[in-house]
């Protein structure tokens, strides 16, 4: 029985990570400034999560000037967006000026970029279905 | 064509007309190139089209593009120029039009140059810089506009992810500690080497204050306010209709900061007053169609007069920058206003020069392609406030037409019974009088430089606080000979004519505001 148990457990994973091998999202980050702080990632699923500000996964990388790579394992098909900052002063939030616009590093997936205006959820969105996806963005300060 | 539409017109244009020139370029390839000139980029018609109205009309120079910074050039005095005068004269405004075979489609769009004029061992020495905005600097290495400015549609326009983005640092440069700043109204000042013109750095206003980057990117509006004992009053207007208030010290350090929410929906506010106890922000008729950022419409083209909705005077302590109390006035348009200052009873008068329709911003983008016909008609008049703590108001109007009004600095917030404009005589295009009003007596005292000289501001220079001492200088450009003169007035006898006329060999771009710098 115990046997039984381990060979099912066994396939059950094997099958787990044959499935998140296809589905992972590695999302680069090019441009970072200094070693200082955090860079905060959110991952989005569909239009209405991210305009609720309604996170799928949430990461949590530390800063590197230059590059840094953060993935995203075993996602469900669908389509996704993501947004990050760089918490620079490690306070565990974006800073505003007075006016509500950014003073920290930020950017999108597709290296979206904000023009006169919010970034929508279409420039930034990509598909996620059985491949493995590399998405990039230069961040912006 | 309504004058609203124009703009829009020419906001849209590369749209509407770039989808049928392409359908029209594939069967028709040897056409490709005129279509293309002709049709698909409205920025290189005006560029050919202002070419076309130059070699006609001379008097467009001014407003031709500015290739290159001027190098050191001392000025040929004509007259006597005053022992007393000494110190730098800094102007700014926009110079650079076009890059490649576009030109822009506002004046107001131009990169800024600074101008500076330094007095000193009896000689006037001239200069003029580009202000090395990260906008500027990217398109001079390319030889191309990379941005879509307020009006112009660039394509494939680089992203505008901040107003910073495109500073032009354009409209006004004031000395500040041992530096001098060059203004926008959108975003950062600009601080530039008072000497040398050249840039050091966008300005962060919180910076070495409390406020630390909180204030990053705020707007800082081009015509701060400073009082007698140093302080450099401000404000920025944010897209949202709020506006911050900025009390900073001689120095530039932060010293306090408000925000209102002025509900305003005009998107453009370029000035402002105080008195010694007040801000007040006077809010003209515009409001804007919906939010930019949902439809296709260029910032400039999407402001609108509205002669049914008021102005608005939102009366702010200075103490605490909260609102105290609101006025509304006439439907009206100011960019400029000269002065405000309160009795003891609390009844505060100003002056602005104020129109009754937004006209000039539709008139600033004909200019550019050598189009406008007139620019008198709908020139601005003075007009004289009164707000009375019962809530009443007073409006008289003062004959004549007036723009550019400036007050004596030690006057700025406290009552003054002169202002200094300029105004039309003879040209029916470029302002060629300058204006001393006397509140008092309501009499003026002009000089007409006559319709070969386009007049640009006049500021005030006096060693003492008494009005009527002192100097009012400023550029005119020579149309006949395409030269630009620098003219000291006695500032209690402009009618005598300028007492001092130096001249460059060669004109500058006209330019908006300018200050000086006393050493
Ligand atoms: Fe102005």
């Amino acid at each position: 029985m115990k046997t039984l148990f381990i060979a099912i457990m066994t396939t059950s994973m094997l099958l787990t990570s044959t499935h998140a091998l296809a589905n992972n999202v590695t999302f680069i980050i090019d441009d970072i400034k200094s070693d200082q702080g955090k860079v905060y990632v959110q991952l989005f699923q569909g239009e209405k999560n991210y305009q609720a500000n309604n996170a799928y996964l949430s990461s949590i990388a530390i800063a590197k000037k230059g590059q840094i790579t953060i993935t995203f394992n075993n996602l469900e098909d669908n389509d996704y967006g993501i947004r990050y900052f760089h918490d620079e002063n490690d306070n565990s939030a974006m800073e505003t000026n007075l006016f509500g616009m950014p003073i920290e590093g930020y950017g999108y997936s597709n290296s979206a970029k904000a023009n006169y205006g919010p970034v929508e959820y279409q420039a930034i969105k990509f598909q996620v279905a059985d491949a493995a996806v590399t998405n990039r963005s230069t961040i912006n300060y | 064509m309504q004058r609203r539409q124009l703009l829009k017109n020419i906001a849209g244009a590369s749209t509407c007309i770039g989808a049928s020139s392409l359908l029209m370029s594939v069967p028709f390839a040897v056409n490709a190139k005129i279509v293309n000139k002709n049709q698909i980029d409205p920025l290189a018609n005006i560029k050919t089209s202002f070419a076309d109205a130059l070699k006609d009309n001379p008097s467009l120079l001014g407003l031709k593009n500015t290739a290159n910074n001027f190098a050191h050039q001392q000025l040929t005095i004509e007259g006597k120029l005053p022992k007393d005068l000494t110190g730098v004269f800094y102007r700014n405004g926009p110079a650079k039009y076009e890059q490649g075979n576009q030109r822009y489609s506002h004046q107001f769009e131009g990169d800024g140059m600074i101008n500076s004029f330094t007095f000193a061992n009896g000689n006037i020495v001239h200069q003029g810089k580009f202000v090395e905005t990260t906008k500027f600097v990217q398109e001079q290495q390319q030889n191309k506009f990379l941005y879509s400015g307020p009006l112009s549609d660039i394509k494939n326009s680089r992203k505008v992810t901040q107003a910073d983005t495109v500073n032009t640092a354009n409209i006004n440069v004031i000395p500040v500690d041992d530096e001098i700043w060059a203004l926008w109204e959108s975003g950062s000042a600009t601080a530039l080497d008072a000497t040398t013109l050249a840039t050091k750095r966008r300005v962060n206003l919180g910076a070495n204050s409390q406020y630390g980057d909180k204030l990053k990117g705020l707007a800082f509006s081009a015509h701060p306010k400073i009082e007698a004992n140093g302080d450099i009053w401000n404000f920025g207007l944010s897209l949202s209709g709020h506006v911050a208030l900025y009390q900073l010290s001689s120095k530039g350090l932060m010293k306090n900061v408000g925000i209102i929410n002025a509900r305003y929906r005009g998107k453009m506010l370029h000035d402002f007053l105080i008195t010694h106890k007040h801000i007040l922000l006077i809010l003209p008729s515009l409001t804007s169609q919906a939010d930019r950022s949902h439809s296709n419409l260029k910032l400039f083209a999407s402001i609108e007069y509205d002669s049914k909705q008021p102005m608005r005077v939102l009366v702010i302590d200075k103490q605490t920058l909260t609102l105290k109390k609101q006025y509304e006035l006439d439907a009206g348009f100011a960019f400029h206003f000269g002065n405000a200052w309160e009795e003891n009873d609390g009844t505060i008068h100003f002056d602005a020069s104020i129109n009754d329709n937004f006209k000039v911003m539709d008139e600033l983008s004909e200019i550019m392609s050598g189009t406008a016909k007139n620019l008198d008609q709908n020139s601005p008049h003075t007009a004289l406030f009164t707000l009375k703590p019962n809530g009443g108001t007073t409006k008289v109007v003062v004959d004549g037409d007036s723009e550019f009004p400036r007050v004596y600095d030690h006057l700025v917030g406290q009552r003054n019974k002169t202002l200094y404009t300029l105004s039309h005589t003879q040209s029916q295009f470029w302002r060629d009088t300058v204006c001393c009003l006397n509140m008092d007596s309501g009499k003026k005292d002009t000089f007409i430089y006559g319709d070969e000289f386009i007049a640009e501001e006049h500021i005030i220079i006096s060693n003492t606080a008494k009005e009527g001492d002192g100097y009012l200088l400023g550029t005119a450009l020579h149309i006949p000979s395409k030269r630009t003169c620098l003219n000291i007035f006695s500032a209690n006898n402009l009618k005598g004519g300028p007492i001092c006329r130096a001249w460059l060999p060669y004109h500058l771009p006209l330019g908006l505001h300018g200050n000086f710098k006393a050493s």
